[in-house]
């Protein structure tokens, strides 16, 4: 059965390392829903975070083979429940509605989001939360015909357990063959 | 090399190449490649290249060279087409685990990506099809990039590398001095055996009535046949061998019992589906080994050796998955292993032996007008007695050359397996020979395949390699007319050949030919070319609608394999 998987792979910060772990999804026709690049907490060393529907069973082969890419260092697999994940998303907004009264910090706390800038034309207003929350907004204001923009910024995750125990073990180890 | 020299980026190459050991270079030149020539020109003692008549000559030749000798065969070529060119043999070496280091020159790096005359993005095109690739744009990087690409190609499982070298970097000055590739920290070549899986393994084999053992390519990749041979005897356990995993078994060892898969043996297959346990070392699991997954094997609990993790699982359920080294695994499971008697399932494999006879012997059974293919191979494993290495094409004749040669040594048979490349057989063959200049190597060809690299020809005429060049002519595309015949109701669609004259082509490179069409003629002529001193190009023409049998028709069981039309 299909179902979002997150993989979360760390690597050499390489060139050419992203094609590669992208090619794995590429070549059995898996569709990434979202890909998330940026430097782990070591540095020199990048965290992808990825997500795709697909099943169990090749989700398992399709980290087994991004695992033996030369410059990645770990991969793990995690279906949504087992992380909490957040995205970030700005909501541009006409200004329309709050010209006269002013409601736009009401409004804007109503819905749980900040205000980031207020223009005669426009309103961005930012909202971190689930997907499901993001969306959900997102909904509600192209009902009201309120959005104009709207960008979000993938998945950013934490493992409730430590996804770095195991990096640590395998630099550590990586470098004492090294010496 | 301790000390530091001043030379340019192509010198450095070179020196680095030495520094690994190479003394054979297939390469072609060209525009992005010059400065590289330049330098080979001053070091022709140190490195021998050879000038191939196309780059899929030189990259199979590479090949050939890896596999006949275990190195890491190196080619060469320009950017843009030498580079497009190479991918065909990249992705043969890719499917076949061969250490292939292959170097393509690019446009200078002030020009990358500016569609310049002969840029192909030769990374991006070679990612999915290589183990690492990598491009150098300063001189100072090579030989670190060098140093690399060696230890990858050659370590864990074995695969090509490409390194790309922008010209540029190729002119520049810089240091030199050399340190080997010993280790990269997020890559793990030799896993550690764990204890437990062995033992559990152990007795798992230690249970079983009857255990089968499938040799692949990765006990010739791990030089574990001897440790092979030697667990198999311990336990008295049968041996197959896969496509890729012949000649790693001697034809003639008392437990080996067939080879397996689409064209294997009736006994190994049968074997395979009776079987309650199989121990399968350094092989895939390939749908061309399989046939049906879902019949596989129903009987057996499954143990699976391989050094790559990602093939664990990969194409079936396995009941042991050990990832480790198959020389490392072997060693350790011949501890504890038992002795038991094992004469039924053994009676059973001879069984299976007489009625593959006794069912093809009708089939094969013509009107002695023509040569029938089976009879060549047959009769080269006479001749050569099992110590020639035999390098195939692809189709029919590397069916035959799988199903009858004989061996005594390993890394005696080449072959495209994964990739199923025609016209890999003449340049992988040229490539053997001068890897292993004292064997006698056969190229066992096809009349379509060595029509698709057959300008090789010039590279075996200009540096006098003694390669022996058998055409099984049908004057066919001989594997696709049997599927059309068999499954495709007769349709010939496109697979008849109207072919030139062999031996004037064979004359025109100065090879000496024969050409033979029936029965008698046969063994005389194949002594004749075991004789030659050079190269010799034997063409036969043979029995026009001969077909391989056994075959397990694709997505069938294993079980059920079909013997005649």
């Amino acid at each position: 059965m299909n179902k979002e998987y997150i993989i979360i792979a760390f690597t050499e910060n390489q060139i050419g390392v992203l094609n590669r772990i992208t090619s794995c999804y590429l070549r059995r026709k898996i569709n990434i829903e979202s890909l998330k690049v940026s430097e782990s907490p070591i540095k020199g060393i990048s965290m992808f975070v990825i997500s795709a529907f697909t099943t169990a069973e090749t989700i398992e082969k399709v980290a087994k083979q991004i695992r033996n890419i030369i410059d990645v260092l770990q991969v793990n697999f995690y279906d949504e429940a087992e992380l909490i994940t957040q995205e970030i998303a700005l909501y541009k907004i006409s200004s329309r509605p709050f010209r006269e009264n002013g409601r736009v910090d009401a409004l804007s706390r109503q819905w749980g989001t900040r205000l980031i800038e207020f223009s005669s034309k426009y309103v961005v207003l930012e909202k971190t939360g689930t997907r499901e929350e993001i969306e959900e907004l997102k909904q509600e204001l192209e009902a009201n015909n309120l959005l104009q923009e709207f960008t979000r910024s993938g998945s950013v995750i934490i493992h409730r357990d430590s996804v770095f125990d195991q990096l640590h073990e395998t630099i550590e180890n990586g470098t004492k063959q090294q010496r | 090399m301790a000390n530091k020299i001043k030379v340019k980026g192509g010198e450095a190459l070179l020196l680095s190449l030495i520094e690994e050991g190479v003394d054979v270079l297939f390469g072609y030149p060209g525009g992005q490649v010059i400065p590289i020539y330049d330098h080979i020109y001053d070091y022709k003692d140190r490195i021998h290249h050879i000038l191939t008549r196309h780059e899929q000559g030189a990259v199979h030749a590479a090949q050939g060279y890896a596999r006949a000798t275990g190195r890491v065969g190196v080619c060469l070529a320009t950017s843009g087409p030498g580079a497009t060119n190479l991918m065909t043999g990249i992705a043969d070496a890719m499917l076949d685990s061969t250490p292939l280091v292959c170097i393509t020159g690019q446009v200078p790096s002030s020009l990358l990506g500016s569609d310049a005359f002969q840029e192909a993005d030769t990374i991006s095109m070679t990612m999915p099809i290589t183990k690492w690739n990598y491009q150098v744009t300063t001189a100072s990087e090579i030989p670190k990039a060098v140093a690399k690409a060696f230890y990858i190609a050659r370590s864990g499982r074995p695969g090509p590398v490409v390194i790309d070298i922008a010209k540029n970097a190729q002119v520049e000055e810089m240091e030199f001095a050399y340190k080997p590739c010993i280790s990269l920290r997020s890559y793990i070549p030799r896993p550690m055996l764990q204890p437990e899986t062995i033992a559990r393994a152990v007795e798992m084999i230690n249970a079983a009535e009857r255990p089968l053992v499938l040799v692949g390519q990765g006990v010739k990749l791990a030089g574990a046949e001897q440790k092979m041979i030697e667990l198999a005897e311990t336990g008295n356990l049968p041996m197959t061998t896969t496509l890729m995993g012949i000649s790693a078994i001697p034809n003639d060892h008392p437990q080996f019992v067939g080879n397996l898969g689409m064209h294997g043996n009736l006994a190994a297959n049968q074997m395979t589906q009776h079987s309650d346990l199989i121990l399968a070392v350094g092989m895939r699991f390939s749908d061309r080994i399989t046939g049906d997954v879902s019949q596989y094997a129903p009987q057996a609990k499954i143990i699976h050796i391989d050094i790559d993790p990602a093939e664990l699982g990969k194409n079936l359920r396995v009941d042991l998955p050990i990832h480790a080294d198959a020389g490392d695994a072997l060693e350790a499971l011949k501890v504890g292993l038992k002795h038991k008697d094992r004469s039924q399932w053994f009676d059973f494999a001879r069984q299976q032996w007489e009625i593959e006879r006794e069912r093809l012997s009708h089939t094969t059974d013509h009107k002695n007008q023509y040569i029938s293919m089976a009879e060549v191979i047959r009769s080269l494993a006479e001749t050569e007695q099992g110590n020639a290495v035999i390098v195939t094409d692809v189709g029919q004749n590397q069916m035959f050359a799988a199903l009858y040669s004989k061996f005594n040594r390993t890394r005696s048979f080449i072959t495209s397996g994964g990739l199923g490349t025609m016209g890999f057989g003449l340049p992988a063959a040229l490539g053997a020979k001068l890897g292993v200049p004292d064997r006698e190597v056969v190229a066992v060809l096809g009349d379509g395949g060595f029509q698709m690299t057959m300008q090789e020809l010039g590279t075996i005429m200009q540096n006098r390699i003694g390669v022996k060049i058998i055409i099984l002519n049908n004057t066919y595309l001989g594997m696709v007319r049997q599927w059309q015949e068999l499954f495709f109701n007769h349709r010939y669609s496109f697979t008849q050949l109207e072919n030139p004259d062999f031996s004037l082509i064979a004359k025109a490179y100065d090879i000496p030919s024969e050409r033979i069409m029936r029965p008698e003629e046969l063994n005389g002529a194949l002594e004749r070319m075991k004789q030659a001193s050079g190269s010799y190009l034997l063409e036969i023409v043979v029995l026009p609608e001969e077909n391989v049998f056994p075959m397990v028709p694709a997505g069938a069981s294993l079980s059920d394999l079909i013997f005649n039309s």
